[in-house]
């Protein structure tokens, strides 16, 4: 992409067991600043264990002040069951080299309009709040954060996080049998609160489950899950109305392979959230993995998002 | 008006908001009926599926609901009924107390008339349903589109013969 920013890698340092953090300056000049929430996707030229040269561009939460121009800070989970693209940043990158990212893009700014922000973050949910804090703190926003990690694995900038007096911030650690009671922090909040989730499933549908229990406004209730790709089963593509027949093997997304041939397909977020790479299914089965589509659209088959979705059927017919 | 009068809004004004048959929000913790008269039959039928003190009903002007209902939780219930611009006048103050646009049921409006907004000198006329219409404010003859603002609660309107001023189309009906 022609409007992607060259940045060095300045420092990597361990934030959790699990987490690596690193701060990216620009070659030339500043970068953007941006708004709490953004997002920028990194493009990792590596090899795969076969030993052929492979591509990952993952997205990652900026976790640094967006007024600060000189630099973008990052945090990576080793993901256990990863194709490769957290595996290769955990690995393959030394402080001095030389990364692609894109400009920042938000999909999970605040709502200033709230009275009160309440913060649920899991693991390395943590990652778009870390954004939202210094920014919060400006304004004076009224705010508290409720952040469940497992100290053996995640709970980055707990520290940082705790000794600051201008946040109010609850911790429960997973690995220590600490939980959040959900009820408790939704059934408390005043009028015009909205809430913030960013982790696993698991931890969204619990939030949103909880909130519907108790008849909060579902549109009070924001979330982020950034899933990562998943691995899958492999499968082939053909493009309607070309010769173009491309392999999508099973540690690859159907997005990364599209790119790989050579067939440009917008795209945002590369986690199934945003809809831009919506891409229309002319014939066989999709196996839906996004949280973009409703209910209705998934059944329909006729259209999948392919930075995570796969196939059910050997193959696929696109037209893109 | 009465039950039996049934109003009939256009479905081809692309711009009006839908209104859906409203149903008591069972997982509600409160729930309060907010008419702009005594005359909101299909509000109070709503009401009284309710029990006695289980709900609260208030008929008020948009300006002037009670400041009280900020201390409601945001798991309120808040059932509107009246003209399509006390509608939106509520939804609108409801919003900025801090209540979510999915707690708020606006039922059908009570009468097709229109608030009308003059895109020239910003007067709003209420009750408005033919056009061309007379702006009260700067004089110019408005077509009153079918183009809704749920922020103003209105309809725009444009003179409808800027070209030539000698040209005046006939009135017609609004829906």
């Amino acid at each position: 992409m022609s409007d992607a920013i060259q940045v060095r890698v300045a420092a990597i340092r361990t934030v959790a067991p699990q987490i690596r953090e690193f701060t990216l300056a620009p070659v030339t000049g500043e970068l953007y600043t941006f708004s709490p929430g953004s997002h920028v996707v990194v493009t990792m030229k590596g090899t795969d264990a076969a030993g052929k040269a492979k591509v990952w561009k993952n997205a990652y939460s900026l976790v640094s002040d967006g007024f600060d121009a000189s630099r973008y800070v990052i945090s990576v989970r080793l993901q256990d069951n990863s194709r490769g693209g957290s595996v290769f940043m955990h690995t393959q990158v030394s402080e001095g080299d030389i990364l692609e990212i894109t400009p920042p893009s938000n999909l999970f700014a605040p709502i200033w309009s709230a009275k009160k922000h309440v913060l649920i973050a899991g693991g390395v949910g943590i990652t778009p709040f870390m954004s939202y804090l210094p920014e919060m703190t400006r304004r004076g926003a009224a705010m508290e954060m409720h952040y469940s990690f497992r100290s053996q694995q995640t709970g980055a900038y707990r520290e940082a996080l705790t000794s600051n007096d201008a946040v109010s911030v609850s911790c429960y650690d997973g690995d220590a049998g600490e939980r959040v009671d959900l009820n408790a922090v939704l059934g408390s909040q005043p009028l015009g609160t909205h809430f913030y989730v960013c982790g696993p499933e698991s931890l969204i549908e619990g939030v949103q489950d909880t909130a519907a229990t108790l008849g909060l406004p579902a549109t009070h209730i924001h979330f982020e899950a950034f899933a990562a790709p998943q691995p899958g089963q492999p499968f082939d593509v053909q493009i309607a109305d070309s010769d173009l027949q491309i392999h999508v093997s099973e540690d690859e997304s159907l997005l990364e392979a599209l790119e790989r041939s050579g067939v440009e397909v917008p795209n945002l977020c590369r986690g199934g959230v945003c809809g831009q790479c919506r891409t229309t299914v002319v014939e066989g089965e999709p196996e839906h993995r996004d949280t973009f589509l409703s209910d209705t659209e998934k059944s329909d088959n006729d259209c999948l998002m392919p930075c995570v979705s796969r196939a059910q059927s050997s193959r696929l017919t696109l037209s893109i | 008006m009465n039950a039996s009068t049934e109003i009939v809004l256009d479905p081809a004004v692309k711009s009006r908001p839908d209104y859906p048959p409203v149903a008591i929000d069972t997982r509600a913790s409160h729930q309060v009926f907010i008419a702009e008269d005594h005359e909101q039959t299909s509000l109070t039928a709503l009401s009284e599926q309710c029990q006695v003190g289980e709900s609260l009903n208030i008929v008020a002007d948009a300006a002037s609901l009670p400041e009280s209902l900020t201390e409601l939780p945001l798991s309120t219930a808040l059932y509107v009924s009246g003209s399509e611009a006390y509608l939106w006048d509520v939804h609108n103050r409801l919003t900025d107390m801090g209540f979510g646009t999915d707690k708020i049921h606006l039922l059908a409006p009570a009468s097709a008339a229109r608030r009308l907004f003059c895109t020239h000198c910003y007067t709003t006329m209420e009750g408005v349903s033919h056009t061309p219409y007379t702006c009260t404010g700067c004089g110019r003859p408005l077509l009153v589109r079918d183009h809704f603002s749920r922020l103003m609660g209105a309809y725009v309107g444009v003179q409808i013969n800027a070209e030539d001023p000698a040209d005046l189309p006939d009135i017609e009906e609004t829906c």
